[in-house]
């Protein structure tokens, strides 16, 4: 059995690790919780922003705070721009699941023209920051992209709940005919979303680029693990996905130091059959 | 001056199948018209019509002088429809006052005067609208078509399956409406008893086409038309 400090560092890294499903759920849960269309081209997205933050800082010298505020504005417009093929082709859940994962290896083929095959790694000095807190460390880029999917995921709860675009959004997932009924633009409604997922995409990416090592195939590393996130915090609950984030976060890296790193993708899974089961209306 | 509502010449249905032939009647503004007639007969479909659920073949339908036959539900929402549709179909995930506040518009008709009209929903204000009982979904699918402030508000048989004690609310809330707050409504509805006292007009509808137009009060006078149509006296 570890010891406590070593369990206490596992527990502290796992949840700032599950902050980062956290922010990749979060754009998904949206669009597949309130839109009804699962984007698969969500991970490509985070990493062609990862690579675009990498090229800015490496070839550019751009801050990574700067490259970001390039990248969201691109993303976003990706996003709207893919939101008007849905639109267009009157795109369902299934098929735009079938349609985005064409994006997501066609996404990748360009990654990997450009970047090539190669690992690459940003290196910056606040990857090597932390902070100590009594016995433990807390890694400052981790901290940080803990408080930007924190600030993200409330913002946008609060926005769903408080605001008549956010209530009108909820009752358009429910029923789109009777809220167009009501008066709701659920197309427009639609093209914002999708737009605000994309520039969710695009902030995972930074967070990508200065923390992970980038690869074209890293682009599926975190599909399962994320999916399991979205539906476990439940679609379309910003809240639900990043605690759902940290949750698995901390249970993998529980896991992990108790019995093997080949435990953890079993973490996540168990954790998704155990709700489906206790609660089959879950989805 | 102008009517509220003029229906011309309106033929609609559902895919290929035409439900509504030749309809046409006008609608002044204060004025409410009661639709009658028995199940399957097109009443459902003439609101749905005018709501832009459904396929229009041929007419017109202005609202206020203006065509709105061609418009998207959306749009018609916007400029002053208001529907409370048969099954209700409020929004059971979000709460009574959001179902409100998701689609309210300004307009004389806040939130708080729904719920004066309406004091159970601001007790429930807060529970998810899937916890409502029948009595106090209508009573919710009435308010947020208020709250979207229509200038024509579209009701498909509001007392519909509701409790006897519940049905006096609901028609009491309406008379209100109609009487009080001269909003103009077109209500469909099977028992004719129930709105000839709060309409100043009715027409019945048999298999699509108007078979009788007139005032309610003369129907009620004299109920020949509904025992022909309905198979009922104006009782």
């Amino acid at each position: 059995m570890p010891s406590g400090t070593l369990l206490g560092q596992a527990l502290i890294s796992g949840v700032l690790a599950g902050g980062m499903y956290g922010l990749l759920a979060l754009g998904l849960s949206l669009s597949w919780g309130l839109l009804r269309l699962v984007n698969l081209s969500h991970f490509a997205l985070a990493f062609l922003a990862a690579y675009l933050t990498y090229e800015l800082g490496t070839t550019y010298h751009v801050a990574p705070w700067w490259a970001a505020a390039m990248v969201v504005p691109v993303m976003l417009m990706i996003g709207l721009a893919q939101h008007w093929l849905f639109d267009r082709f009157k795109v369902n859940e299934l098929a735009s699941l079938l349609i985005t994962f064409s994006f997501a290896v066609i996404l990748e083929v360009a990654i990997q023209l450009y970047w090539t095959a190669d690992y690459r790694r940003f290196e910056t000095h606040y990857s090597t920051m932390s902070i100590k807190v009594g016995a433990f460390y807390i890694p400052v880029l981790e901290l940080a992209l803990c408080m930007v999917a924190g600030v993200l995921a409330w913002g946008t709860w609060l926005w769903l709940r408080k605001t008549y675009v956010g209530k009108a959004l909820r009752a358009a997932a429910e029923d789109a005919d009777i809220a167009a009924a009501y008066g709701v633009d659920h197309k427009k409604l639609a093209y914002l979303l999708s737009g605000m997922g994309a520039a969710y995409a695009a902030i995972a990416g930074t967070f990508i680029a200065l923390i992970a090592t980038l690869a074209p195939a890293q682009i599926w590393a975190w599909l399962g693990v994320v999916f399991a996130v979205v539906i476990i915090g439940r679609l379309g609950n910003p809240l639900g996905a990043l605690l759902a984030g940290m949750l698995i976060g901390a249970s993998e890296s529980i896991a992990m130091a108790i019995f093997a790193p080949a435990w953890a993708p079993v973490v996540s899974f168990s954790v998704l059959i155990a709700i489906l089961l206790w609660d089959p209306e879950w989805l | 001056m102008a009517d509220l509502l003029s229906v011309e010449n309106l033929s609609a249905g559902y895919g290929r199948a035409v439900v509504l032939s030749d309809v046409a009647f006008a609608l002044g503004e204060g004025e409410a018209l009661a639709v009658l007639g028995r199940n399957g007969v097109g009443k459902t479909t003439l609101l749905d019509t005018l709501v832009g659920v459904t396929r229009r073949f041929a007419g017109s339908i202005a609202l206020g002088g203006r065509e709105v036959g061609t418009l998207a539900p959306e749009m018609r929402a916007g400029l002053g429809v208001g529907w409370v549709p048969q099954e209700r179909n409020i929004f059971r995930s979000l709460s009574v006052e959001e179902n409100l506040t998701a689609v309210a518009r300004p307009g004389p008709w806040t939130i708080e005067r729904v719920f004066g009209l309406f004091p159970r929903l601001k007790e429930r204000a807060r529970q998810s609208g899937g916890s409502l009982s029948g009595g106090e979904q209508q009573m919710l699918a009435i308010g947020r078509a208020l709250a979207t402030n229509p200038r024509l508000l579209l009701l498909d048989e509001p007392t519909e399956g509701l409790a006897p004690i519940i049905v006096q609310e609901l028609l009491a809330a309406l008379t209100r409406l109609l009487r009080e707050e001269k909003l103009a409504a077109i209500i469909v509805e099977q028992h004719a008893q129930k709105i000839l006292p709060i309409t100043q007009r009715a027409l019945i509808l048999e298999r699509g086409r108007i078979v009788h137009q007139s005032e309610s009060a003369a129907l009620l006078a004299d109920p020949a038309p509904l025992e022909r149509f309905l198979g009922v006296t104006g009782r």
